[in-house]
């Protein structure tokens, strides 16, 4: 993810752990208070030319509805939003269940362009969404929580 | 004073190379009237990020000064964002919040500011605070903080008012495409 990002804005997420721990060694992530917020910095960041990425569990997603419409979409920042799924396994905790379970129509109501990293394309879908943003569009990639903890 | 009012003495003393970012409402109307420039962002939606969006800036525009035009009702909505901008320290970053006590755009419903004092909030974030409450304070304000460092935090009491500033007529993709071009060169 390092080629062609230059700052990683937002609020820290269990499944998103281990990225957002080796951004915080390297010196290279900004720990919003609200996803929102985190969207704001990264928008003015954008809009500096800096491509920019943020970083969030879905819940945050979910609660940032309308700055992504508002903003994002409106004035067309070109922002990765790099999601971590929780609910994606039933057995996950009670209050992911409903986000979980409504996320892929979340992000299709969008209309945002949206890829589910796996082991397999990780790499490719990385390179597809630092091309988005050199167009000046957005995207969204998604990580699962596979794991119960 | 009224905010209109304010912001025009603001937005008269910016040179070309500052930053302004406006919050939504008639914040950015009041910006949009008094003066439009190219290096003007008005955020016509995503409630209460102005200060938000001004920190990217400011950090990635170190030569540059960037001023966030922001209300009660709106730093309200995102009083984090005080604390991330605090703990970062832009020394560009200069914030006015311009306190009428009242969510005047969507029709004078009263905010907290009235018994919780949003500049004392600024102040326990490390910025530096000044309160004005009059056309002559502030202008006089003005001229301090250009030698100061940041982030400042100026908070202008203001009275609420009948005077609606005119809609903005610009798409938003264009008030970006205009704005960053203006930035460009960091």
């Amino acid at each position: 993810m390092k080629k062609g990002i230059e700052n990683f804005v937002g609020v820290p997420d269990s499944t998103l752990k281990h990225f957002v721990d080796q951004g915080l060694k390297k010196n290279k992530i900004i720990i919003a208070t609200r996803e929102e917020e985190a969207i704001g910095i990264a928008t003015g960041m954008s809009l500096s030319k800096s491509p920019s990425l943020v970083f969030m569990q879905n819940a945050g997603f979910a609660n940032s509805l309308s700055t992504i419409t508002s903003l994002v979409e409106m004035y067309q920042i070109p922002l990765i939003f790099l999601i971590g799924w929780r609910g994606y396994l039933k057995n996950d905790a009670p209050e992911h269940a409903k986000i979980g379970a409504i996320q892929p129509k979340l992000i299709s109501t969008l209309g945002l362009e949206s890829k589910i990293l796996t082991e397999s394309n990780w790499e490719k879908s990385c390179n597809w969404a630092i091309g988005k943003i050199k167009k000046g569009t957005y995207c969204s990639l998604v990580i699962r929580r596979e794991f119960v903890d | 004073m009224i905010r209109r009012e304010g912001v025009e003495i603001v937005v008269k003393t910016l040179s070309t190379k500052d930053i302004a970012v406006s919050a939504n409402g008639f914040m950015s109307r009041d910006l949009y009237e008094a003066r439009d420039r190219v290096a003007n962002f008005y955020m016509i939606g995503s409630m209460g990020l102005a200060s938000s969006i001004g920190l990217g800036l400011a950090i990635k525009n170190p030569s540059r000064r960037v001023h966030v035009f922001d209300g009660d009702g709106n730093i309200l909505m995102n009083l984090g964002s005080l604390v991330t901008i605090g703990s970062h320290g832009p020394k560009n970053l200069v914030h006015f919040v311009f306190d009428n006590s009242a969510h005047e755009s969507t029709g004078g419903q009263p905010t907290n500011s009235v018994s919780i004092k949003i500049n004392e909030i600024a102040k326990a974030a490390k910025y530096k605070v000044f309160t004005v409450d009059s056309k002559n304070k502030l202008e006089a304000t003005l001229k301090k903080i250009k030698k100061i460092n940041g982030p400042v935090f100026v908070l202008v009491k203001i009275e609420k008012g009948k005077y609606v500033s005119k809609r903005i007529e610009i798409e938003p993709t264009l008030i970006k495409a205009r704005f960053m071009k203006a930035i460009r060169n960091r």
